[in-house]
């Protein structure tokens, strides 16, 4: 293989690593953490949970703490006739942790916001 | 340094470049992958759940001593300062280092997924093992014990895992809600009492940052 063919070689694979790289290591600027607490707790929750329309795995031990994107999610549940119920909106802010404590006994079940926000929307703020 | 830079001089430069692009892309795709499906490849070969998960959490504990040295900084900072708009400004740094770490372990994040997807591979086996007629039946009960074991230590691994989430949540609140009581403060201006108040939580955040090498320190990967 002569010098010009293993440097454009070499030149390919670099751009393609460095590719590779930036879309698997997203910056962490635009992410903030839900902090998800079910009560009563019971070792796995199995009241199905939404963030926005993504469904969440089963909460273990009443604990979970999620990354998500900065801005306002809507959390929900499953309500009558297979619609999802919303329960509250969630304000998540860059490296910061929004705690929500959600009552799963209750239908549909309450959202307890930790500290909520100054407007009179149902919002949880961190 | 200077090897290095020689290195960078002398020629080779393309091949050099292109080595450190890898270990670039290497350690970056280990710090914050997605889990997938089992399909990381080391040489060609596939590799188990159980051994990526294994080689997340050394990737993990490797970045921990990080947060330790910038925590123990942090603080130092923060204890020479006497503007407590530039100890808020350290505060914030901190804020951003813990996030990082809080984001592999949290639920959805990469290490805990991995953790998820390795017990799942296991209980899988020990299923199919139950059902296997081709071994001998001793042979098969090595199988089954040895993959027993190993679903042990991935289950303790993986409340070592729960233990730290719940640490990192909790020094990333401590560190939100000082931040928001020593603005309100500085609002009011009540700088010198905004500065007590950072002082106290550098504290805090000392015994956070020991406690957490300790935890961190516990936690066995998988067949390790």
């Amino acid at each position: 293989m002569n010098g010009t063919l293993r440097r454009a070689l070499g030149l390919t694979a670099g751009v393609v690593i460095v590719g590779a790289a930036v879309v698997l290591f997203k910056p962490t600027s635009d992410v903030g953490y839900i902090e998800i607490k079910t009560v009563p707790v019971a070792p796995l929750t199995q009241t199905a949970l939404y963030i926005d329309s993504a469904k969440l795995a089963p909460i273990k031990q009443g604990n979970a703490i999620l990354q998500e994107r900065v801005g306002t999610l809507r959390l929900q549940a499953d309500g009558l006739a297979g619609a999802l119920a919303p329960l509250c909106d969630i304000v998540v802010k860059r490296n910061r942790i929004t705690t929500v404590t959600i009552s799963v006994l209750e239908r549909p079940p309450r959202c307890q916001c930790r500290f909520s926000g100054s407007n009179a929307a149902r919002a949880c703020v961190s | 340094m200077k090897t290095l830079l020689s290195a960078l001089v002398q020629g080779n430069r393309a091949r050099f470049v292109v080595a450190a692009l890898f270990a670039v892309a290497f350690t970056f795709s280990a710090a914050g992958a997605r889990a997938e499906d089992a399909s990381t490849t080391n040489a060609g070969n596939p590799i188990s759940p159980v051994e990526e998960f294994s080689q997340q959490l050394e990737a993990f504990q490797k970045s921990v001593p990080d947060l330790n040295t910038s925590i123990q900084n942090s603080a130092s900072t923060i204890d020479s300062v006497t503007d407590a708009e530039k100890a808020r400004a350290e505060i914030d740094k901190l804020r951003a280092t813990v996030s990082g770490l809080l984001g592999a372990v949290s639920d959805n994040g990469p290490v805990s997924q991995l953790g998820v997807k390795a017990l799942d591979h296991i209980r899988g086996k020990l299923k199919a093992l139950a059902a296997e007629t081709r071994y001998k039946q001793e042979e098969r009960l090595f199988l089954i014990d040895q993959w027993r074991k190993l679903e042990t230590e991935t289950q303790n691994a993986n409340k070592e895992l729960d233990d730290a989430r719940v640490q990192f949540g909790g020094l990333l609140q401590t560190l939100q809600q000082n931040e928001d009581f020593i603005s309100e403060l500085l609002e009011i201006r009540q700088a010198e009492k905004a500065l007590e108040v950072i002082r106290h939580l550098t504290a805090d955040i000392r015994d956070a940052s020991s406690q957490l090498n300790k935890l961190i320190g516990g936690i066995k990967p998988p067949g390790a």
